[in-house]
């Protein structure tokens, strides 16, 4: 079967007036279907450059990226959107949901940009509510009425009410407290059980310990495992020489 | 993106600015009530003026005419009436002057002298009765017919006023029919022309000649062909101070006035306009702000796949909605508007009972008005929201 993210040799250059930062540099990753990934790093590593890209609202300067096989660095921004309306769901680290809005709304929020006939909406919504344990009676809350893990709950279920080829989340659970970020990481796992593919960007390797697999990123590179542990050790003897 | 979804999430994000909203479409609630109050209290003249036949009266031509051989007869009408193929029929009519009385009360007024045709000319309606015959007019038979203003104040309340009688000077009339009492023509009377002539008035004249334009004559063209006529069958020649010929229709009316409302349009349609275009910076400004604040949200709705065009059409959208309903407020202000000038414009226009009208096409130029501004002052923050670059807006604090 084709993996969902082929992304080979790609970079990613921003211009700025103090100049050229080189966000990204021959990243090359697959994902296959299914599989729940942990991108790694230290803030400023490129993690958000990374995933503003995968999800399509990003191309790169230079290189290929194919989501289920398509090519999309080259197509133009209504082609991106319909992507991201259609194969793509999103979970922010600030839950970016609607706040006056009311959790159903919210949920339902993508399906208007996917021409979603509207009588088939809300029992969408609500698999997808239900699948992320939020109780039924906060349905028709106003998002902004909710506890931090819930309205982060409605973003899951916002990002899979379009039965995504893959949910990008970055950093999931940065405003989160230990206890709701673990509540949150437990419904992804879910996902994951259910078939889900799922890239999950974090600084925080407790948090990338709920992943199948877990690739670092530093300073616009991605490193194995073993790089990593590499790259490590070099750090920690040149701290040990200073 | 499917247009209820485009008009429910418009609803909610005006639902949650209601205050601010209202506020912004002031200037258009001022702009499209000067709109209003201007077209209604204008159809209102001309309507006045032109009355509910108006298709009627605007085949009607007067026409006055004093030739150097002394007042014109019914004789001379009849000449005319073959000269001139075009009317369908030529009616004369007589002013007089009297008072009225039945047991103890009067009524003084204006008392008409005409024939049968005049009723039809003028648009009079009967609310009781008939009008005279021309038989009766021949005849010169005591006959009178009397609108309900009179009509209640000589015999009150209650109808069955035909088969009454009233007294004019020495001689009784008999009321054959009662005529809706209606702005111009309120507190009128009519009796046959010659009843009038020689009853009322002692002497003959003929005061006033209404000529009639068969179906699809042009009116005016038939003034002027009858002026032409008049003034080579009697060697008129006004400088001289042989007679004179003077013939109007009620186009040439309405296009005088309209010349006269011309200053009342034009300061109206200044206010409008400026206060339009202060409004639609107003729109301009509030969705500017509305862009800036809900960056995030632009952003979001990007991520989730909405296109540029969709962004664009939800602001604009909002902004062509506020307008709307400023608008809709705009209307109902300059409705009212108008009713507290149609005293003001009942003087002007030298007419009673001027009555406000709004017409479909005053509601669809006042409504089209409130889209297009809509669309030009909100197209630029659309556009710019449209514009936004998804990264950016969801890292926009
Ligand atoms: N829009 C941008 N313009 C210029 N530089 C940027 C932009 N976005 C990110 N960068 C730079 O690219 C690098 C990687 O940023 P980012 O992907 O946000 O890292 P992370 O998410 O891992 O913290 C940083 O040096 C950052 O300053
Ligand atoms: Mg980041």
């Amino acid at each position: 079967m084709r993996p969902v993210i082929e992304v080979q040799g790609v970079h990613r250059i921003y211009e700025t007036e103090a100049g050229y930062t080189h966000a990204l540099r021959s990243v090359s990753l697959t994902v296959r279907r299914g599989e729940f990934l942990a991108i790694m790093g230290p803030s400023g590593s490129g993690k958000s450059t990374l995933m503003n890209i995968l999800g399509c609202l990003d191309t790169p300067t230079a290189g290929t990226y194919r989501l289920e096989g398509l090519e999309v660095s080259s197509l133009d921004d209504d082609d991106l959107a319909e992507i991201r309306a259609t194969r793509l769901g999103f979970v922010f680290q600030s839950f970016n949901l609607l706040p006056r809005a009311t959790v159903l709304r919210n949920v339902m929020l993508p399906l208007v940009y996917s021409d979603v006939p509207a009588a088939e909406r809300e029992m969408r919504a609500w698999k997808a509510l239900t699948s992320v344990d939020l109780p039924e009676e906060y349905y028709e809350h106003k998002s902004n009425e909710l506890s931090g893990g819930q309205m982060q709950r409605v973003a899951i279920a916002r990002a899979l009410v379009n039965d995504p080829a893959l949910i990008l989340a970055d950093e999931p659970t940065g405003n989160l407290d230990t206890a709701t970020g673990e509540m949150v990481l437990q419904t992804f796992a879910r996902m994951k059980r259910r078939g889900k593919t799922i890239v999950l960007i974090t600084h925080d390797a407790d948090v990338a310990s709920w992943a199948d697999r877990v690739v670092h990123i530093r300073d616009g590179r991605l490193l194995t495992d073993e790089q990593e542990r590499a790259y490590i050790a070099r750090a920690e003897r040149k701290g040990a020489d200073a | 993106m499917k247009a209820t979804d485009l008009f429910r999430e418009t609803g909610s994000a005006l639902d949650s600015n209601r205050g601010r909203s209202l506020l912004t479409v002031l200037g258009i609630v001022i702009g499209i009530a000067a709109v209003i109050a201007m077209t209604a209290l204008i159809d209102g003249i001309k309507y006045a003026l032109v009355g509910q036949l108006g298709l009627n009266r605007a085949r009607l031509v007067y026409i006055q005419c004093w030739t150097p051989y002394g007042s014109v007869s019914t004789a001379d009408l009849d000449r005319w009436q073959q000269a001139l193929p075009d009317y369908e029929y030529l009616t004369g009519a007589s002013y007089g002057w009297g008072d009225m009385t039945a047991g103890t009360r009067s009524s003084s007024g204006q008392i008409m002298g005409t024939y049968p045709e005049f009723f039809d000319a003028m648009g009079i309606k009967l609310v009781e009765g008939r009008i005279y015959t021309d038989r009766e007019v021949d005849r010169g038979s005591l006959v009178i017919v009397i609108d309900e203003t009179i009509a209640k104040t000589l015999f009150g309340e209650g109808g069955a006023y035909v088969g009454r009688t009233v007294k004019i000077g020495s001689n009784e009339y008999s009321v054959i029919g009662v005529t809706e009492a209606s702005g111009m023509t309120s507190n009128s009377s009519y009796m046959p022309f010659t009843t009038l002539n020689t009853r009322v008035n002692g002497y003959e004249s003929m005061d006033q000649i209404l000529g009639y334009a068969r179906d699809g004559v042009d009116a005016d063209a038939l003034a002027e062909q009858t002026t032409a006529y008049l003034t080579s069958t009697y060697d008129i020649d006004e400088e001289q101070g042989n007679g004179y010929v003077y013939v109007y229709t009620m186009a040439s009316i309405t296009r005088q006035l309209d010349s006269t409302m011309m200053s009342f349009q034009l300061l109206m349609t200044s206010v409008a306009s400026i206060s339009l275009v202060v409004g639609g910076i107003g729109i301009m400004n509030m969705m500017l702000t509305n862009v800036t604040e809900r960056i995030r949200e632009i952003g979001l709705r990007k991520a989730l796949g909405a296109r540029s065009s969709d962004i664009t059409k939800q602001f604009l959208l909002e902004s062509v909605t506020l307008c709307i309903a400023g608008g809709i407020i705009g209307i109902l202000a300059g409705y009212g508007g108008a009713w507290a000038l149609a005293g003001a414009a009942s003087n002007f226009a030298g007419i009673e009972g001027v009555a406000p009208i709004i017409t479909a096409n005053s509601v669809m130029l006042a409504t089209g008005i409130c889209v297009g501004i809509g669309i030009i002052f909100g197209y630029y923050p659309a556009r710019r929201a449209a514009k936004l670059d998804p990264v950016e807006s969801l890292r926009y604090q």
